[in-house]
């Protein structure tokens, strides 16, 4: 093929290989030039917040900001003045609506000075429900409405359940394993509440409203338990995370195990997040204790993963918030060395400002009419405005980038394609008259007896003798061609050996060069 | 932080590198290779002769002026891949000042990345159209056959040929012997210049040029101090040249003389010294060997010229 065609082919190729990259790039939607940014309204000093909420508690039509850690519980209005405050000894809080009137109350349980107790905190008057209850340190406590009636379940710090009426009279009681209650919440079974309630030590059960165990089933020891109904079909899924890094769906009906995957570390969150948008699958993301993160959509069936990611540290919280109003939200992470990060639906992550301690946790709510992000970390928790921002039209650069590498390609080609090929540097100066190729031919015998007697005298041997009587003879073979070429007779000398195509003189029998053995 | 600097450091170890060598490539500074005598390679020729003195020179020319333009035609370009290359660097920092924004992009690194490997390309195909310089030995032959060509006897042509494709090649090993030590050297034997020529006197004339070279061959040899095995290299033993050198006279014309002063056995001519003499037979025949790397056309011109002063033209 000519030596000009060849570059052009190659830039040709190579140009299609760009434009098809490029294209791929600009009309997946991998592309984009997209920030998410916050700045902090307002800030409070609150240490370690275990329990974050933005829910109308005090009954004004306002929601307020609900905060409890290991010693206090607190409520803020949306300017951060203090509504409420209440210290406790080992508090544990749960919000629900005991008395009907609308009106989220906060339900506490922890050790006051006659033994554990209740208190149920309505629009910011304290009762106490109930004490010297029969149950140890709190672990969790949970509102769960079954269809006989709400009942107010206490999980504590050795697996011991204790659930009670609203009036705080204990109705049942029971324990799920023998550590520390890590997860409580209520699961759909056919449209119907049951209570789910997990140990550290792995064991999972479900309970009815009479105390009786529906069924349980043992993992490896547990870190963190949640139940969504992912498919929408009436019967929660009741997901979890291992110590080991076991990644559990399993069915609220029967117990069945749906899904299971190992994520190679402690799985420290699980949290429901609407990634796609699509309400027909929900997504699950999971954090890790060594700051992995994955996402999840389950499809009604079973789990698939989405994309994996990280961050630098323990992911100690996840929320779901449409920071862009796509109608997809995006999952809003904090870890243990104080980065927030937000994850698109696409796994793309994005650094929000960073704290100077370790995030405890995110949520997001109105606040006087403003939609904001609350960040709590171990010593103050900031109420952010957050923001998203981005280049429109970004996602076709690669269209434009691509276009301008193809067009220094076709350059290029082109360059190469009119540079001339380099002369050949053996080159035979040769007169085609008789008299001029016979004195040749002459030549070149004379040359060949010459390489004989510097052979049978020893000065030239092997490679070296072999060498030049291939060149001698090819030259003579040129010259025959020669003669052939002007019309001239010429009585043939020279044959060419059908293996290494070396020129032999005839009637030899044997290939001097590569050994053949020769018929002619 | 120090994995930052570590790759930070290597990435730019390797855009220095890249730059220096389009730069070296638009100002046509590359080093020119040396063969294992020390000595700058040069464009490996071969030119098999059979033709007319000013056919020969006339393509000689044109094998000199066809190389030179290809060269000429891709000097042209030279600075376009280091245009490629800021061109590459432009697109990175488009990328970058979009990151200062606080936004994300590797879309125009991508892109710069590619015109980077798009420039090293241009670059590597321009350096191979650059030719070395054509060996002294081309002009100086050709300076002898033009010395010769009024000499020629009207109508004949040179026949032979030059070979400059290198004197220690594979291919002229005339043969190799092993030391005490086991090791081996290789005897090289270069006939660079073969040239037969009817001249216009009647007379043939026939040159050989020879250059006979030594080479040590590689070795792997035991450290006295350290017991470890270790690769000497191989080594030039150095060369020397043979000029054989054949008068057939045309007894019509010359009677050749048994002796000459300016021309004798042992006698220096130039570089040479005449170490074989044979004047029998009508044919002067001899030797001259000259222990030097290099010889210059003069030197053969001026050795043919004294070996002319052994013929003697007969009285008409």
């Amino acid at each position: 093929m000519s030596r000009k065609i060849i570059p052009l082919i190659v830039a040709f190729v190579l140009v299609c290989l760009v434009m098809v990259v490029s294209g791929v790039f600009a009309f997946s939607g991998a592309v984009t030039a997209e920030k998410f940014g916050g700045s902090v309204v307002w800030s409070q000093p609150y240490d370690t917040a275990e329990s974050m909420n933005i829910l109308n508690v005090m009954g004004d039509d306002q929601d307020e900001l609900f905060l409890q850690n290991t010693q206090n519980v607190t409520v803020y209005d949306g300017s951060g003045n203090t509504l409420f405050s209440q210290d406790y000894q080992y508090p544990k809080t749960t919000l629900g609506d005991v008395d009907n009137d609308g009106t989220e109350e906060i339900i506490v349980y922890y050790l006051g000075d006659l033994g554990y107790a209740v208190d149920v905190i309505s629009n910011g008057q304290i009762q106490t429900l109930a004490q010297s209850l029969s149950i140890g340190l709190p672990a969790r406590v949970a509102l769960i409405r079954f269809s006989a009636g709400p009942q107010i379940v206490l999980g504590d710090s050795s697996g011991t359940l204790l659930a009670l009426d609203l009036d705080g009279q204990p109705i049942w009681n029971g324990s799920t394993g023998s550590e520390e209650v890590r997860g409580m919440d209520d699961a759909k079974i056919n449209g119907q509440t049951y209570l789910a309630s997990a140990s550290h030590d792995g064991t999972i059960a479900i309970f009815d409203a009479t105390g009786s165990q529906i069924w349980s089933t043992q993992m490896e020891r547990l870190r963190r338990m949640r139940t969504f109904d992912l498919n929408g079909d009436g019967n929660s899924e009741v997901i979890t995370g291992g110590e080991y890094g076991a990644f559990m769906i399993y069915s609220a009906a029967d117990g069945n195990n749906l899904f299971s995957n190992s994520l190679g570390q402690a799985v420290s969150e699980i949290r429901e997040v609407e990634l796609n948008g699509d309400p027909s699958s929900r997504e699950i993301v999971v954090g890790g204790k060594d700051g992995g993160v994955w996402a999840y959509s389950f499809n009604g069936t079973t789990a698939s993963q989405m994309w994996t990611g990280s961050l630098s540290d323990k992911v100690n919280e996840i929320s779901g918030i449409d920071i862009n109003d796509d109608g997809k939200e995006e999952a809003v992470l904090g870890d243990d060395s104080g980065k927030v990060a937000v994850f698109t639906d696409s796994g793309t992550r994005n650094n929000l400002e960073s704290h100077s301690s370790g995030i405890t946790r995110i949520d997001v709510g109105r606040l006087n009419g403003e939609r904001y992000v609350v960040i709590a970390d171990y010593s103050k928790v900031d109420v952010n405005k957050l923001a998203f921002s981005s280049i429109p039209g970004f996602q076709y650069t690669p269209l434009i980038v691509g276009v301008i590498v193809s067009a220094v390609i076709l350059v290029i080609a082109a360059i190469l394609a009119s540079i001339p090929k380099r002369p050949e540097l053996k080159v035979s100066f040769q007169d085609k008259s008789r008299e001029s190729l016979e004195a040749e031919r002459r030549m070149l015998k004379e040359s060949i007896a010459d390489v004989e007697r510097l052979r049978k005298s020893g000065e030239v041997m092997g490679d070296a003798y072999l060498a030049r009587l291939k060149r001698l003879r090819a030259d003579l073979a040129e010259n025959e061609t020669a003669f052939k070429a002007a019309g001239f007779p010429i009585k043939v000398e020279t044959i060419q050996c059908p293996n290494c195509g070396g020129t032999l003189e005839l009637g030899m029998d044997k290939c001097e060069y590569c050994g053949q053995v020769l018929l002619s | 932080m120090e994995n930052v600097i570590c790759i930070g450091g290597i990435l730019l170890v390797f855009i220095l590198i890249i730059f220096f060598y389009l730069l070296n490539t638009a100002r046509k500074r590359n080093a020119p290779p040396t063969n294992v005598a020390g000595k700058k390679e040069t464009l490996p020729v071969y030119i098999s002769l059979a033709d007319k003195p000013q056919s020969i020179m006339e393509g000689m020319d044109k094998l000199k002026t066809d190389v030179q333009k290809t060269e000429k035609v891709g000097d042209k370009w030279r600075w376009i891949p280091l245009v490629i290359f800021f061109g590459g660097v432009g697109f990175i920092v488009i990328d970058l000042f979009i990151d200062l924004l606080g936004y994300f992009s590797f879309v125009f690194t991508g892109g710069g990345i590619a015109l980077w490997l798009a420039a090293i390309v241009m670059a590597r195909s321009l350096r191979k159209s650059d030719s070395a310089d054509f060996p002294p030995r081309y002009n100086g032959t050709k300076q002898i056959l033009h010395t010769l060509r009024d000499d020629l006897r009207p109508g004949s042509t040179y026949l032979g040929h030059v070979d400059l494709t290198g004197a220690l090649l594979p291919t002229k090993v005339a043969r190799s012997a092993k030391d005490a030590q086991d090791r081996t050297t290789e005897y090289f034997r270069d006939e660079w210049l073969a040239l037969k020529a009817k001249l216009y006197d009647g007379n043939i004339l026939r040159i050989s040029a020879i250059q006979k070279s030594k080479k040590r061959k590689s070795y792997w040899k035991r450290s006295r101090i350290s017991g470890k095995m270790k690769m000497k290299p191989e080594k030039f033993k150095g060369s020397e040249h043979d000029l054989k050198v054949r008068i057939v006279a045309n007894p019509e014309v010359y009677s050749i003389a048994r002796t000459s002063p300016t021309f004798k056995q042992g006698l220096n001519i130039g570089k040479f010294t005449i170490s074989q003499l044979n004047t029998e037979g009508g044919i002067i025949s001899f030797v001259a060997n000259s222990p030097f790397d290099e010889i210059e056309h003069e030197n053969i011109l001026q050795i043919l010229q004294s070996a002319y002063s052994l013929l003697q033209r007969k009285a008409a």
